[in-house]
């Protein structure tokens, strides 16, 4: 859907690049995430995707067509949530989201979208007046106003309590499902690793690695099963290489030993990343 | 075209939800209160002052604190992430502040003549008004643009109002006199004054003219060189309060 190639933006009276020379591509019904640190270029990458940001260097394609020959009918396809509140504050979340419904050709009902991310009964509720996860809730019910075949969250879940977390990622799931694509930028990483069919590292406004959460498992995570174990009542653990498991010595081991747990060496997409970018993700 | 309606409307409807309707209308109160008390000859003088106000300050005013507030909130973001095109959110700007000054020009004209039994030439001074309006729609986006923040608006618009209204007003009382004044035509605020004051009494014709011409070319101008090349720079900012 989007093939971005050589892609660099550096902000005015800025000396480094905010987005630095990076190539992605994103595919039909994926759901394709940036996670990286604060400061990475997540949010400069999304404006130049939404053209927000007109005057970069590199090239943008969508659809295979550069995205400057796209007009303003780009945006009846697309949906963006932003980072921060997007809403008039001294308007309700219903007055804003009628003004942002008739800005489009095509809408869709709002009502069990806002009874699903739970703002109906606080629909006439001044957006002002809104906590911050809730003007998140609306941001994302915003962004699906049009019906949307493209949808671009900038930390959708960021500021939002778990429950209502799990329910906007069922929603992108299902967005995905019905045959959206999404990009969605994060610093937490259970949400990439949860949604993500495929992940970027940035950093720096450069990408690291990119592929999906569970390749980049594979070939980072450590192959090995660690095995915790009783003997003579003290808790002792083994390390076994994950191609010795067909073994008979390992099977042996198992039968013998009074096992208490067994993990395999998975590593988390937060470890992969520190590893990969020699960064952490949280300062 | 169904687009841009929703945007005025939403702008008009904005402006008195975020209280600047009821703003103008105490300051147009209070220049309706002033004009109560003075004498006939004062009057002629200053009742086109009001509308040259209400034209060019409010008008600028009304466009500072409106991007102000959308720059603020985001929100012109998130109408640019729709199909809206920088041209059609420019015109519900200019619309907007043009329903403004007709309810202005309407208030005005009928209290004055309640109040003095005073008329003027109305088919002159609503299109004196439009005009004016919309040139200060103009500079006020542009004057939105150079602000970064609430005090950084204040200021460039006391700047603009002391470098270009002021002389016109002081001339008008006769604070400053002679030929200096024939050159304040290039002011904005004096060439509003001009075309404006058609409306009230006799204008020499070749000074209305090159006001009118003035003024269109400015508009021109205005747009092509500040507010358009100005605009993807306002949106990409980082919101500052
Ligand atoms: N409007 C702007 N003007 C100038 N510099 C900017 C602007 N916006 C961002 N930057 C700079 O560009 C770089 C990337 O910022 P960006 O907002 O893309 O980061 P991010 O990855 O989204 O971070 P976060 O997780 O904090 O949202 C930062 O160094 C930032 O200071
Ligand atoms: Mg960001």
């Amino acid at each position: 859907m989007f093939e971005v190639s050589e892609l660099s933006y550096c902000y005015p009276q800025s000396k480094v690049c905010a987005v630095d020379g990076i190539d992605f591509k994103i595919n039909e019904g994926e759901i394709f995430g940036f996670l990286g640190p604060s400061g990475a270029g997540k949010s400069t990458t999304q404006k130049l995707l939404i053209k927000m940001i007109r005057d970069y260097q590199g090239e943008i394609l969508y659809h295979g067509k550069p995205l400057h020959d796209y007009g303003n009918q780009f945006y009846e396809d697309i949906g963006v949530s932003f980072e921060m509140p997007i809403s008039f504050s001294k308007l309700t979340a219903m007055e804003n989201l009628e003004f942002f419904q008739r800005l489009y050709r095509k809408t869709v009902d709002v009502e069990p979208l806002l009874k699903r991310v739970g703002l109906w009964e606080h629909r006439h509720k001044k957006a002002g007046q809104y906590s911050k996860g809730m003007k998140i809730r609306l941001n994302f019910v915003r962004a699906l106003l049009n019906d949307p075949k493209m949808l671009f969250l900038d930390e959708p879940t960021n500021g939002i309590d778990p429950v209502n977390s799990m329910i906007l990622k069922d929603m992108i799931r299902e967005f995905r499902s019905d045959g959206g694509t999404v990009f969605l930028t994060s610093h937490i990483m259970s949400d990439v690793d949860q949604l993500c069919d495929r992940v970027a590292f940035i950093i720096n406004g450069k990408l690291r690695e990119c592929d999906s959460p569970r390749n980049l498992k594979l070939k980072y995570g450590k192959r090995v099963v660690t095995v915790e174990y009783k003997e003579k009542g003290e808790l002792l653990t083994k390390e076994f290489p994950m191609d010795d498991i067909k073994k008979d010595s390992f099977h042996q081991f198992l039968k013998t030993k009074d096992i208490e747990t067994l993990h395999s060496g998975e590593t988390t997409l937060e470890d992969i990343f520190i590893k990969v970018t020699g960064v952490a993700l949280h300062g | 075209m169904a687009r841009l309606a929703v945007l005025v409307k939403g702008e008009v409807s904005r402006l008195s939800k975020y209280g600047l309707f009821q703003a103008t209308l105490v300051v147009t109160m209070f220049w309706l209160g002033a004009a109560w008390f003075m004498e006939e000859e004062m009057l002629e003088r200053f009742v086109p002052l009001i509308f040259l106000l209400e034209a060019t300050m409010m008008t600028i005013l009304l466009v500072g604190a409106t991007m102000f507030y959308e720059k603020k909130e985001s929100t012109v973001n998130s109408i640019l992430v729709s199909p809206v095109t920088m041209q059609e959110y420019i015109a519900a700007k200019v619309i907007m502040n043009i329903i403004n000054s007709m309810i202005s020009v309407v208030i005005i004209s009928v209290a004055i003549y309640l109040m003095k039994g005073i008329t003027f030439n109305y088919l002159l001074l609503v299109p004196a008004m439009i005009m004016v309006t919309i040139i200060h729609t103009l500079i006020g986006i542009k004057i939105a643009y150079m602000s970064l923040n609430f005090s950084s608006l204040l200021a460039n618009y006391m700047v603009y109002v002391f470098v270009f209204l002021v002389p016109p007003v002081l001339a008008v009382f006769n604070v400053i006199r002679g030929v200096v004044t024939d050159f304040f035509i290039l002011l904005p605020p004096e060439a509003s004054n001009i075309i404006l004051g058609a409306a009230f009494r006799e204008a020499e014709t070749w000074r209305l003219l090159a006001a009118w011409g003035y003024m269109l070319v400015l508009g021109v101008l205005v747009y092509r060189f500040m507010v358009k090349p100005g605009f993807d720079n306002f949106v990409m900012r980082e919101a500052g309060v």
